[in-house]
């Protein structure tokens, strides 16, 4: 689903480089539950960012889904994003302006559904996040919980592939927390692959597999909880 | 604590430089914009002699001819026949009076370095100059004697004195003009007449008389007037059939201190017309006006329509102007939303964050206010060069200075009012990242 | 496009949409309202005076002293001016077009009528008059020699043939040839009639300012006028020897006879743009109005936009997470502008109508053409497209990377 193969990036100033990734490699497996953990400023971010292909890479090559990212241009990877990746940011990132139902249909607008189809799917996606309810309420009138149950209705409404998920719970409380973890358990259950950054070790157990960054490199994997859907041999993260 | 919210202010507006050049900038060209159409109609509009304008009054009597009115609106003709003037002077019944016209006349000067050159003059009586006040820079006016007895006599204005005899004091010598000698008895010093609103039948803002000459004189040239001459029937052949016939062509003044005078001498013109109209005269209804010098202008729309409705859209621009700056403020003071909540949870009032972008705002005005003086000298420089015969009222004075500035400041202010308000009211803290 | 997302966002945040709304529509109503007036400016200046403007002066001259013979000097300073290299035709006259002074009286049909049938401006002129004016016969004849008179204020003489205008022709004989046809000039009671004996195509009265109805009725008489010592000559040079002859002019007329004053000399150019320089000067105040407040509001539009720009830099980089191309985000902050200026616009179209209205209240102006409105629509359209584009091109350049930043 996912495989970065000897990824490299750099951020290059006039005087110095720094590595965010180097020789960064991962498979993650169609269906797989991976939690990327490691201490803030280790690459995390930029490993999300690289694969949810918000940013471009120095070196090494990235297969989605079969397709090689590497020279696809900016509209590109705008309609590859779209089709393939659902995201899940820690802040949330709905837009306050619009209401739930508009915000869940940011996505299906830039897909090109018809009104019917957006209609449907929007619907759909609330529905599985218990928010069928609300549909005309504006962001700040929820949850914090709420406010993220609707951002993981938007990165399903367009039925991802691989969701991505950034600290999913990092601005809930362990109630709300449990409960979106829940939720992102029972998606993963019926299919999507997800891959979530996260440095709460808690969290990070109750994926399948764990990896860990530290300075922009794979130092190790979790080889005891192996991935229920995964065929292949175990995913490699090898140290150059 | 304002000085400290000035610093700030002046911090702030360096930091976002186009930001703040679009404000100053937007509400510089409003407010020069306005102000530039504002001085122009305030001193066309504003009053020539404020201290005896309500005392001076226009006469105007109805002598049109029975079929067709003088104007469609009613009004009286704008001038006085050369009978009905000079029987208002005989008669004498205002504290001061006096008829004129225009005259132009060749002057052929002593000095032979100079040609002959024409010069527009004024004939008039001697009440003219107690009336109208200009100022004597040598000797003075002729008196009420030398009207009656037909004196050669003459007042020069500054310009002509200046021409004639390079500004020395000339009283007693005398001035040839087409062919004949004039004693010259006084010398007026500038008079600064933004309008010349003793006759507004030949334009406001026509050039300033050169020299004054007793009516009688004046008229015993039997020279047609250079002003405007009207009539509704033919005169007739001859002069003295033109100065019977009736034809408007003079102006006619009064003087009246009280309101009772006032009355008086309004039932003396009725009786006066009625008489007339037993001599046959007067076919229309009794239509006599006596406007005051405020009246007068207005009647005569000194302040045309052109610069009324410059002004109008100068002040809607204003208001654009505003509404950009109160757009522009808004923005300005969202971004800050950050600063302001920091601020209230290290203890500032609503009132102090009220006041910190208040100045601001004022600030903005203030800087706005001299730019756009700057560009309102600009505008009325431009003025002056559009419309020459507006010379005299395209100019800036203190009190258009003062009231340049503070209409920026208050305007910025106005316009700093909502932004401001919505500013104040940030929750303390919550913009902070906990 | 996404029109009804991004409405309802607008609506979420009314003052800022409120404030560009307002200054695009008072921008329209001004703007409309002004370009009407210019436009009637530059009608009224358009309108042709009748006369050959580009080779034909005026030189006035005014004797003084005893003894100063008008008569005698005026048929020597016309032989003179006839005499002139360069000189087309010369004529004395009393006022000329676009002066702004002169003769005007009422003519009638009959001696009993109490009203009278026209208005129209007296031109007194001898038998070059025609030519010296570069006036279009287009019926009948010119004056013969014979037939110029003297004209004083001290006697009434009536002239027996006189040329009109197609103008006065028209009111005077609707549907009729005016040549031939006799008419009173002066008092019916103690002149005769005078007979038209040619119709110019057109001639304006001297006064060209609002409040002057029947511009174009004039009337021509054969006849030389002496006002005290005063008189006044028409001078059409040969195309392109103007300024030539005028100098000639000018220093010959004063040597001729050192007892006079020679007027300035003025060119009907200079008196066509003394005419019509407040109509110019409003429309180029005006204009300026109109030039300042378009940069206000586009300015304005930038101001704004690159303020929403900044403030929803997360959002635009959320949308591009979510799979909005750069094209996506342009167009979203074309389409908002689009909204807010149409939703302006239409504002703008009640208030141009209402000032227009205001204005034909006020000051008796024509109602607003209906196609002012439009137009102003596309170009106010235009403006806000150009002005967004800045800002709207700033905000395709986010990068989505912004979505995952903590602020």
């Amino acid at each position: 689903m996912l495989k970065m193969t000897h990824l490299q990036k750099v951020y290059r100033t006039h005087l110095i480089e720094t590595y965010a990734l180097r020789d960064f490699s991962i498979n993650v497996a169609e269906g797989e539950f991976v939690a990327v953990t490691g201490p803030s400023g280790s690459g995390k971010t930029t490993f999300l960012n690289i694969a949810g292909l918000l940013e471009e890479f120095t070196g090494g090559s990235y297969l989605l889904d079969g397709v090689d990212v590497h020279g696809l241009d900016d509209n590109g990877r705008s309609r590859l994003r779209n089709e393939k990746i659902g995201f899940i940011f820690q802040g949330f990132n709905l837009i306050p302006d619009l209401n739930l139902f508009d915000n869940v249909d940011v996505p299906l607008r830039y897909r090109g559904y018809g009104a019917a189809e957006r209609k449907r799917r929007i619907e759909e996606a609330l529905g599985r996040v218990g928010l069928s309810s609300r549909m005309k309420h504006y962001p700040s009138e929820l949850s914090g919980g709420q406010q993220q149950r609707v951002a993981i209705a938007r990165a399903l409404a367009g039925s991802p592939r691989l969701l991505l998920a950034d600290e999913p719970t990092g601005n809930l409380d362990s109630l709300m927390a449990r409960g979106v973890m829940e939720l992102l358990e029972e998606i993963n259950g019926q299919g999507t692959t997800i891959v979530m950054v996260t440095h709460d070790p808690e969290l990070a157990a109750r994926a399948h597999r764990n990896v860990h960054v530290i300075d922009g490199q794979v130092t190790d994997f979790d080889a005891e909880s192996s991935p229920r859907h995964v065929d292949a041999g175990a995913p490699v993260a090898a140290i150059s | 604590m304002f000085a400290y919210y000035l610093q700030l202010g002046l911090r702030s507006l360096r930091r976002n430089p186009v930001l703040t050049a679009l404000m100053v900038a937007g509400i510089a060209l409003g407010i020069a914009a306005s102000m530039t159409t504002l001085t122009v109609m305030h001193l066309m509009g504003s009053d020539p002699i404020p201290w005896k304008s309500d005392r001076l009054h226009y006469v105007q009597l109805d002598n049109w001819g029975p079929d067709q009115p003088y104007s469609e609106d009613g009004r009286p003709p704008d001038q006085v026949t050369y009978r009905d003037a000079t029987a208002l002077m005989a008669a004498g019944k205002a504290d001061k009076q006096t008829a004129m016209f225009k005259v132009v006349l060749p002057v052929q000067p002593e000095n032979t370095q100079l040609k002959p050159f024409r010069a527009l003059g004024r004939a008039t009586y001697a009440d003219f100059f107690s009336m109208f006040e200009p100022p004597f820079k040598y000797g003075a006016a002729w008196n009420r004697d030398q009207d009656a007895g037909h004196a050669r006599v003459i007042v020069l204005g500054k310009e002509l004195n200046e021409k004639l005899f390079g500004g020395q004091d000339s009283s007693g010598r005398t001035v040839r003009m087409d062919g004949i000698d004039y004693r010259i008895v006084g010398v007026l010093d500038d008079w600064n007449l933004r309008i010349k609103y003793y006759d507004l039948t030949v334009g406001a803002f026509s050039s300033a008389d050169e020299f004054y000459m007793p009516f009688t004189s004046g008229v015993d040239l039997k020279r047609r007037s250079s002003g405007n001459n009207s009539c509704w029937k033919s005169p007739g052949d001859g002069w003295d059939a033109y100065l019977q016939s009736d034809c408007v062509w003079i102006q006619m003044w009064a003087e009246l201190d009280t309101p009772a005078r006032l009355a008086d001498y309004r039932s003396f013109l009725d009786s006066y017309v009625n008489e007339q109209k037993k001599l046959g005269r007067f076919a229309r209804p009794l239509n006599n006006r006596l406007l005051d010098v405020n009246q007068w202008m207005r009647d005569q729309k000194v302040v045309s329509r052109d610069v009324q409705v410059q002004t109008g859209l100068a002040f809607a621009f204003l208001l654009v102007c505003l509404i950009n700056t109160v757009g522009l403020l808004l923005a300005k003071f969202t971004r800050k939303s950050g600063e302001i909540g920091l601020r209230r949870a290290l203890g500032a009032s609503r009132r102090e964050v009220f006041t910190q972008f208040f100045i601001e705002s004022g600030v903005i005005g203030l800087s706005g206010g001299v730019l756009g003086l700057m560009l309102t000298a600009l505008g009325l420089m431009t003025v002056r060069a559009l419309y020459t015969s507006y010379k005299t009222v395209a100019h800036l004075d203190w009190a258009m200075v003062a009231a340049t500035v503070v209409l920026a400041v208050v305007s910025a202010l106005l316009a700093g009012l909502y932004p401001t308000w919505r500013a104040c009211r940030v929750q303390p803290a919550a913009q902070l990242k906990l | 496009m996404e029109i009804r997302p991004i409405l309802s966002a607008l609506l979420r945040s009314k003052v800022s949409m409120i404030l560009i709304g307002l200054q695009v529509a008072l921008t329209l109503a001004i703007v409309c309202n002004a370009l009407f007036i210019i436009g009637q400016r530059f009608e009224r200046m358009q309108r042709p005076s009748g006369m050959n403007e580009t080779d034909t002066f005026a030189v006035s001259s005014v004797g003084f002293g005893e003894g100063f013979d008008v008569r005698a000097v005026q048929a020597a300073d016309l032989a003179l001016l006839r005499r002139l290299p360069g000189v087309v035709a010369a004529t004395s006259i009393n006022s000329t077009p676009l002066s702004g002074s002169g003769w005007s009286s009422g003519v009638q049909l009959t001696a009993e009528q109490k009203t009278q049938s026209a208005n129209a401006a007296f031109y007194m002129v001898d038998d070059h008059g025609l030519d010296a004016l570069g006036a279009k016969l287009i019926a009948g004849r010119n004056f013969l020699p014979t037939e110029v008179g003297i004209r004083t204020l001290d006697e009434t003489v009536a002239p027996a043939s006189i040329i009109i205008s197609q103008a006065l022709a028209k009111s005077l004989f609707p549907g009729e040839s005016a040549v031939g046809k006799q008419i009173y000039i002066d008092d019916p009671q103690t002149t005769p009639k005078a007979t038209i004996v040619g119709v110019v195509e057109r001639l304006q009265t001297p006064w060209v300012n609002d409040g002057y109805a029947d511009i174009e009725n004039s009337l021509i008489q054969p006849q030389m006028l002496v006002i005290g010592t005063a008189s006044q000559y028409l001078i059409r040079a040969e195309p392109g020897r103007r300024d030539e002859v005028m100098k000639a002019v000018e220093t010959q007329l004063a040597a001729a006879n050192p007892s006079r004053i020679v007027g300035k000399l003025r060119d009907m150019e200079a008196q066509r743009r003394d005419a019509y320089a407040n109509d110019r000067a409003m429309a180029i105040i005006l204009g300026a109005v109109i030039i300042a407040l378009l940069a206000i509001t586009a300015l304005g539009i930038v101001g704004m936009a690159s303020f929403w720009v900044a403030q929803r830099t997360r959002q635009i980089g959320t949308r591009r997470a979510l799979g909005a191309t750069r094209g996506d985000i342009l167009r979203y902050f074309q389409t908002e502008n689009f909204i807010i200026t149409t939703l302006g616009l239409i504002l703008g179209s009640i208030l141009a109508y209402a000032l227009s209205l205001w204005m034909m209240q006020a000051y008796q102006s024509p109602r607003l053409p209906w196609h002012y409105v439009p137009i102003g629509f596309l170009c106010l359209w235009a403006l806000g497209q150009i002005a967004v584009l800045g800002p709207a091109l700033r905000a395709s350049r986010v990068p989505p990377a912004v979505a995952t930043r903590t602020l």
